[in-house]
């Protein structure tokens, strides 16, 4: 022991030196990435860390702490302009040249203060308690020999601790040993990337026997290393173990995830560790706490605002810039009336210069600022935190809790990750959205087929069951035969063919060859035990598995693969429930790429015949098909294009007996073609072509590419709404196209454009190679095939019944169309397009997500929802105006950026046209009444200034004033803001139409301010003149007169009465809330007024309202005016109202009238419902004959091949073999299957 | 217990569902043309009635207005009535007859209106100190009553420019050589009288600078009892306003023609403002004031023609009521 202290102290010394002077470059600013120094971590060691003062391992995301809270929390609020102005308001009415109290502004200033530094604290509050969740997470750190739980927070630099399975990662570690052989372990990174494959870490092989805590205590390692910085790829360091030092990789450092997503984790909303297929591991901490790298790496995501608030605050301005314009007019009238003349006002030789008629522009300058304060009721000073409390409540138990959005499958609810944006969603138009994941479910089921002229498979694609139901044609469930397979990848159900049922067909045959074809004709590897069970199949594709799969299913058990030959097990051949092993010699395999659109494969039968089994899209099929056979050709193109318009993605199966001297003479020249140096690929495919022709055709099957549950009928309605759609795939367009038809994006009524770069002119050019050219001749292209596109497209869009657009873009073509030059020519294009989507081919999906997003976004001025669910997605999602992040699944890169999260892509359907659109309607009408309440009230105040000599004499009492806001008025609107209804959600999403008010910004439009606008005016009229003229005489039988402040109360009591009556003639729906909150409001100011002008206390006599209540109260006036003030304002208001409704209704209006009579059912019956919705057994078998059957060119051939590349590898420009996926993946299963 | 628990329990948990699934009971609300014409209807036949019974109040009230501020001045003065008003030694008596052309019952109040007059000017209504009215001199903090606060050093009760500006223009009526009898008391609010002006505080160092603004007060009658001064500084909301002077408390007869002898000491004439005498009777609305009366009668009458012109349209043109055609979604298929 003494022996490792006295080599480390001489080691350590010139490490720490240089540490010694880089610390202070640490604690000074942020830690640089490219700081050129190295950290000593000593391993084991914490006394000689601790002269290094390295951080804690303690996190804390909390923006505040008890001492900083009231500066910081104070500075956060003053950056809000209001809130400066409010301030300044309140320092001026402490002045002599104020009209009121101070108090009159700084009571409610400082109630508004209280309360968003309480609503900061309490989020803060929240922040602290994750962190303190986290920090306190147990760990087991190695300490005198043995494994001691300690919390994550006393975790230093050096320690070496050990993460059992399904542990996560206190900090940053240097893996030394596992207890898997060759100190491997695996990790799962989809809290960090998104990806849900596992990775493999590897330690040294020096370190793999400090496992057991009496080995590990032994070592005594020294890590030299890059300081901290935030990449999460890189990690450059060296470990010293005695005389040895031995070069580090990211390959040993297991990092720490995101501290957001640990408090998911520990709290079991997501589930997902990081440490798999390991039983624990054993190592090193080397950066902890803020230094871990997610840590230095974790976004700080910019906060959106909703156009609406943008908007908003046009509408301030504009209320400043009128305020500034009435304390002008009052300005210049005092100005002009100040005259010695009014003896009575004292205007002496040593009157103030507020007062001085010698000094009239001084007059003029100080009576503006009184009068500043004066009429500061105009800016709402509790808008925003109204605004705030109502889009909270909104999110956190609205749209958080809605049952509607809950898939209970993955126990997921919808999580609202900011309250910005509520309103927002009431207003997207383009959606832009991922396809993989988001749309589909990236899972591929074998569904039908067509054999011989013969369609086999009852099920029903989503697709087809919403095409039933717009024609209005009941589908009828039929029974599932009993026992139909069901499993992952298969989805077919047929007696006609399942159990060798088949052989009673008449075309038996063909089903044969069918079921060889797809049990031989592929590239198909088994894994696992040879058991139809068990046996799992590694395919380059899914499609490609789903088929092996289907003719396992079918009887045809392909269960292994040897380079030259393919068993399999077929039933039923021989006869009924004969199971026999056949073996295929596979002579040549001509494998799939996107020209030759198929595969074929030349194999030898055991008995010696010799054929050619070839599956591909129908247009290369068909035009190697043997003549003569035209009718089944026929018959099956039909069934394709039946298949495609289905949705589903179609491969023909055809086949070839060759003669075997035809064959070998063939041979030969592909072997020479396959041994050939240059041009090989091509030289391949030049000698396919020789060999495939003459084809038979078998059949034809058709695979589903899953579908999310509900996406065709969301992607309908949402289209219905005026909602464009693009989605972003890395598919072909082939696949693209087809996906684009099952989701209901496409369909034939439409009028396609598609701007492709595979076309014949283009790919003659780049075989010539030369890369300026090329780039050239693309623009040139899409610059031709646009202008075209758009020449074409007014004609279709003038006319209202004509077919809608639609675009089809490929990613090469995409890139050279977001050229500036041609920008505008896409831009509007795609806003003529109805509906709309592109696909983008190509490795940088994320780049060109980001770019399309941002070129509707800012060229357009639309708003936008980007929505996926992979890391992929995310700058899409940030580039969008709202974010949507799919969540439940493993990845959550997409969520965490996101603005809100979603399990499933249907629930877009009640986030936009259910909560985005009440959201939006209430928050309009929320900013409206504001508006209008302020107006209204504060002009009173400006009328009174014109019967006052412009002296600036308030009307009202202070504390009516500065209560006004902020009790009489306040919680009626919040409510409005939360509860208003105009239709049921039901209703808004059988009319998704209704949606299209909020794109067009219907509620919030200047039209609109200025009607609310001319109301505030007019109320304001009334509540002055009516007052004011009415009481010039004596107001009860003994003959006393009214004062200033009697008419002040009476008005305001107007005010007060009629502002909150106007909110209930608002409301689409009143609840007892609204009632009890208006009533209450009023409520709250008599007996306010009652109290306060029965109260004279010694300390603050105030007298001017002394018992002015009940002498209002006591005259028959007061009941009479009350009666008849209210009424006179709100007539014109309603008949304001019944003029809109009657003669330009809106369109929800409608929709109300026409359900005028319905049954709202409320409560517990709808609880019910909704339960048995959220357990759907969806049987997806209903009967297809019933299905009028469509027309469509469209066949639907898609294959893909995807490449596993990783998004990080390509953003960070690294390479990343693309096996270790495969690798990954079969040792994680290997161990699975093999619990030791 | 538990059971009520588990009652209540279940209960809130339904209240909070019903919340947060935004499925509230509510009622909503639906203007149809049925319910226009009715709410329209029903404010023409509650307004109506309310308007013709407030007017035919203010009607039964009598009033005699007189102005007298331009007839008072003698001819010669006409011209420079500022000098006329502040010369002491002219004498300011002057003579008025009023004719009452209708019954008056008893009792009739008299008020003085002035026109044009800022009694809400926010100098003038905050110079005064309602501390100092209630306690007099043991109050000092009079700062607010500038610029009439001090006069030689002394203390000024009641201090402020309201004070200061008393009406003092006063006024004998004469009914066929008979003075008719005015009451003064109680002509101030109660509350204001009991409660705002101190029963022990004697007007001190009053109206004795070099300015005289108004009326004097006798410095041997406590402030809660000088009703003029109490009326007065309850400050007016208008610059046009009335204020109670006293009350005849004798009926007069129609014909009758009353002499009013009044002193013209208040300058009105520096700024052109108006002065006037009233008497009226009142009801039980107060005095005589239309407004009210044609106000609720207009607005009646406005929303019943409203909800005929509403009925005429709905017989004529009849909107199909919740019409999907409406809809412009399909209203542009329709016409497409």
């Amino acid at each position: 022991m003494s022996g490792w202290e006295a080599v480390n102290s001489q080691t350590s010394q010139p490490g720490s030196s240089v540490q010694k002077t880089l610390s202070r470059t640490v604690t000074l600013g942020r830690v640089q990435p490219q700081t050129p120094a190295l950290r000593t971590i000593f391993c084991n060691d914490r006394d000689a860390n601790f002269a290094h003062r390295h951080k804690g391992n303690s996190i804390s995301t909390t923006k505040y702490n008890i001492f900083t809270f009231l500066p910081k929390g104070l500075y956060e609020q003053f950056r809000r302009v209001a809130n400066l102005y409010f301030l300044m308001v309140s320092i001026l009415s402490a002045t002599p040249y104020s009209p009121v109290n101070p108090v009159t502004n700084m009571v409610p200033f400082s109630l508004v203060l209280l309360f968003s530094l309480i609503k900061e604290a309490f989020e803060d509050w929240q922040r602290f308690q994750n962190d303190n969740a986290i920090n306190n997470t147990p760990v087991d750190v190695l300490q005198a020999q043995g494994w001691e739980t300690l919390q994550w927070k006393k975790l230093q630099v050096g320690d070496i601790i050990r993460v059992k399975q399904d542990g996560f990662f206190p900090a940053d570690i240097l893996l030394l040993a596992s207890t898997n052989a060759d100190g491997v372990c695996y990790i799962e990174t989809a809290n960090l990337d998104g990806e849900t494959n596992l990775k493999i870490r590897k330690a040294l092989e020096k370190t793999w026997d400090y496992l057991t805590p009496e080995k590990a205590c032994e070592f005594k390692g020294e890590v030299q290393c890059e300081q901290p910085n935030n990449s999460l790829y890189t990690f450059t360091g060296n470990l010293a173990i005695g005389n040895q030092t031995l070069p580090l990789s990211p390959n040993q450092i297991l990092l720490r995830v995101f501290s957001e997503h640990l408090f998911s984790i520990i709290s079991n909303v997501v589930k997902g560790c990081s440490l798999k297929n390991t039983d624990f591991i054993v190592g090193s901490v080397i950066f902890t706490g803020h230094e871990t790298k997610v840590m230095m790496n974790s976004m700080n995501v910019p906060s959106k605002r909703s156009t609406l608030e943008r908007k908003l605050d046009r509408l301030i301005l504009a209320l400043f810039s009128t305020l500034f314009c009435m304390c002008l007019l009052g300005a210049i009238g005092s100005g002009i009336f100040i005259d010695r003349k009014y003896f009575y006002l004292g205007l002496g030789k040593n009157v103030e210069d507020q007062f001085n008629p010698d000094r009239r522009f001084m007059v003029f300058i100080l009576t503006m600022l009184t009068l500043l304060t004066l009429y500061s009721t105009l800016i709402p000073i509790s808008l925003y935190v109204s605004i705030e409390t109502i889009k909270f409540i909104q999110s956190s138990q609205f749209i958080n809790k809605d049952l509607n959005m809950y898939h209970a499958e993955t126990n997921t609810p919808a999580s609202a990750r900011t309250s910005n944006l509520n309103e927002e969603l009431g207003q997207v138009e383009y959606i832009f959205s991922d396809k993989t994941g988001t749309l589909t479910r990236n899972l591929m089921e074998f569904f039908k087929c067509s054999i011989g002229g013969e369609i086999y498979g009852t099920g029903m694609t989503e697709i087809e069951r919403g095409v039933a139901a717009r024609k209005g044609i009941k589908v009828q469930e039929v029974q599932t035969s009993t026992g139909a397979v069901r499993e992952k990848g298969f989805n077919f159900d047929d007696v006609r063919l399942m159990r060798g049922a088949w052989r009673n067909e008449p075309n038996h045959d063909a089903c044969k060859e069918f079921f060889r074809c797809l049990a031989i004709c592929h590239t198909v590897l088994p894994e696992g035990d040879m058991s139809p069970e068990k046996i799992k199949y590694q395919a380059a594709s899914p499609d490609e598995a789903a088929l092996v799969l289907a003719a396992k299913n079918f009887g045809f058990f392909f269960y292994r693969r040897t380079p030259t030959m393919i068993y399999v097990r077929e039933s039923h051949v021989e006869r009924m429930g004969k199971t026999q092993d056949a073996s295929y010699e596979i002579l040549n395999v001509l494998e799939f790429n996107s020209t030759r659109k198929r595969q074929s494969v030349v194999c030898r039968y055991p008995d010696g015949r010799l054929v050619l089994y070839c599956k591909g899209a129908d247009t290369v099929i068909y035009e190697r098909l043997r003549s003569g056979n035209d009718d089944l050709n026929k018959v099956t193109r039909d069934h394709l294009e039946q298949f495609g318009s289905a949705g589903l993605r179609t491969l023909c199966l055809a086949y070839r007996d060759l003669a075997s001297d035809l064959y070998e003479s063939w041979n030969e020249k592909f072997i020479k073609a396959k041994s050939s140096l240059r041009d090989r690929e091509k030289r391949l495919d030049e000698v396919a072509e020789l060999i495939e022709k003459e084809l038979i055709l078998i059949g034809a099957t058709a695979i589903e590419d899953k579908l999310q549950e509900g996406v065709p009928s969301c992607i309908q309605t949402l289209s219905k709404a005026g909602i464009k759609i693009w989605v972003l795939t890395g598919d072909k367009m082939e696949t693209a196209i087809n996906i684009a038809y099952a989701c209901n994006l496409l369909n034939n009524e439409m009028k396609q454009f598609v701007i492709s770069s595979e076309t014949d002119a283009i790919r003659e050019v780049e075989e010539r190679g030369d890369q300026v050219e090329i780039a050239l001749f693309i623009k040139d292209e899409v610059k031709k095939q646009l202008t075209q596109c758009l020449d074409e497209a007014p004609q279709y869009f003038c006319s209202p019944n004509g077919p809608k657009l639609g675009l089809v873009i490929d990613g090469k073509c995409l890139m050279y169309a977001l050229d500036p030059s041609l920008r505008i020519m896409l831009l509007t294009l795609s806003l003529n397009c109805a509906s709309y989507s592109v696909w983008i081919k190509g490795l940088h999906t994320a780049k060109k997500g980001y770019a399309v997003t941002s070129l509707v976004k800012k060229g357009a001025h639309k708003i936008t929802l980007g929505i996926g669910d992979g890391a992929n997605d995310v700058s899409m999602i940030q580039a969008a105006h709202i974010g949507i992040g799919i969540s439940g699944l493993e990845g959550m890169q997409a969520v965490m950026a996101s603005d809100f999260a979603i399990a499933q892509f249907r629930f877009l359907e009640d986030l936009l046209l259910v909560h985005g659109r009440w959201a939006y309607i209430r928050l309009c009408k929320v900013v409206m009444y504001f508006f209008y309440k302020n107006l209204a009230f504060t002009l009173t105040q400006f009328w009174f200034t014109f019967n006052t000599g412009f002296s600036g004499q308030r009307f009202y009492d202070d504390w009516f004033q500065s209560l006004y806001n902020v009790i009489f008025t306040a919680l009626p609107v919040v409510f409005v803001g939360l509860f208003d209804k105009d239709i049921s959600p039901s209703l808004s999403k059988k009319y998704p139409e209704l949606y299209k008010e909020g794109v067009k910004n219907m509620f919030f439009k200047w039209r609109v301010v200025a009607i609310w606008a001319f109301f505030a005016v007019y109320h304001s009229l009334v509540f002055f003149y009516f007052i004011s003229a009415s009481s010039t005489t004596s107001l009860d039988r003994s003959g006393k007169m009214f004062g200033l402040w009697d008419v002040s109360t009476m008005a305001f009591t107007c005010v007060v009465v009629t502002t909150n009556l106007r909110l209930l003639m608002m409301c689409n729906s009143i609840t007892k809330w609204h009632c009890i909150s208006v009533g209450g409001s009023i409520l709250v100011w008599f007996l306010f007024i009652s109290l306060y002008s029965a109260i004279m206390t010694p300390l603050d006599r105030n007298d001017n309202m002394y018992w002015v209540i009940y002498i209002l109260m006591g005259t028959s006036y007061f009941y009479v005016t009350l009666l008849l003030v209210p009424v006179a304002a709100l007539l014109v208001d309603f008949l304001y109202l019944s003029v809109q409704r009657w003669f330009f209704p809106y369109d929800y209006q409608v929709v109300q009238e026409i359900h005028k009579d319905d049954i709202h059912s409320t409560g517990l019956s709808d609880l019910l419902e909704l339960k048995q919705h959220l357990t759907p057994d969806e049987a997806r078998s209903y009967e297809i004959s019933q299905l009028p059957k469509e027309v469509s060119k469209h066949t639907g051939f898609a294959f893909d091949s995807p490449g596993y590349e990783s998004f990080f590898a390509s953003q960070f420009s690294k390479y990343v073999p693309p096996k270790a996926w495969d690798v990954a993946r079969r040792a994680s299963m290997r161990s699975k299957a093999t619990p030791n | 217990m538990a059971d009520m628990n588990r009652e209540r329990h279940r209960t809130r948990e339904t209240a909070f569902y019903l919340f947060t699934q935004q499925s509230l009971p509510a009622c909503k609300p639906v203007l149809t043309p049925g319910w226009v014409i009715t709410i329209f209807l029903f404010m023409g036949l509650i307004f109506i009635p309310v308007g013709l019974i407030t007017l035919r109040a203010s009607h039964s009230v009598v009033e005699i207005v007189d102005r007298y501020d331009t007839e008072c001045v003698p001819e010669a003065f006409r011209i420079d009535k500022i000098s006329y008003i502040q010369d002491d030694s002219i004498p300011k008596n002057c003579s008025r007859f009023m004719k009452v052309h209708k019954y008056m019952k008893a009792p009739i109040y008299i008020y003085y209106q002035l026109d044009n007059y800022y009694q809400n000017h926010r100098r003038y209504v905050k110079s005064r100190s309602d501390k100092q009215l209630l306690h007099g001199q043991k109050y000092h903090d009079t700062s607010s009553c500038q610029p009439v606060e001090l006069n030689s050093g002394q203390p000024i009760v009641p201090c402020g420019l309201i004070a200061w500006s008393l009406f003092n223009d006063s006024f004998t009526f004469i009914r066929e050589r008979a003075e008719l009898k005015v009451n003064r008391k109680n002509i101030a609010w109660k509350s204001d009288r009991d409660h705002k002006f101190g029963k022990n505080v004697h007007p001190f160092n009053f109206q004795n600078g070099t300015l005289i603004g108004g009326g004097k007060l006798n410095p041997k009658i406590p402030l809660s009892d000088q009703e003029d001064l109490i009326v007065w500084m309850r400050t007016s909301a208008l610059p046009s306003f009335r204020k109670l002077y006293g009350r005849i408390e004798e009926d007069l007869d129609a014909d009758d023609v009353i002499v009013v002898n009044l002193m013209n000491n208040y300058n009105t004439y520096s700024f052109g403002g108006k002065k006037k005498l009233v008497l009226s009777t009142s009801s039980w609305l107060g005095g005589k004031n239309d407004f009210l009366g044609h106000a609720c009668v207009i607005i009646g009458s406005s929303s019943l023609i409203l909800a005929i012109v509403f009925t005429l349209l709905h017989l004529k043109y009849r909107r199909p009521h919740g019409d999907t055609s409406y809809l412009p979604w399909n209203r542009k298929s329709l016409s497409g």
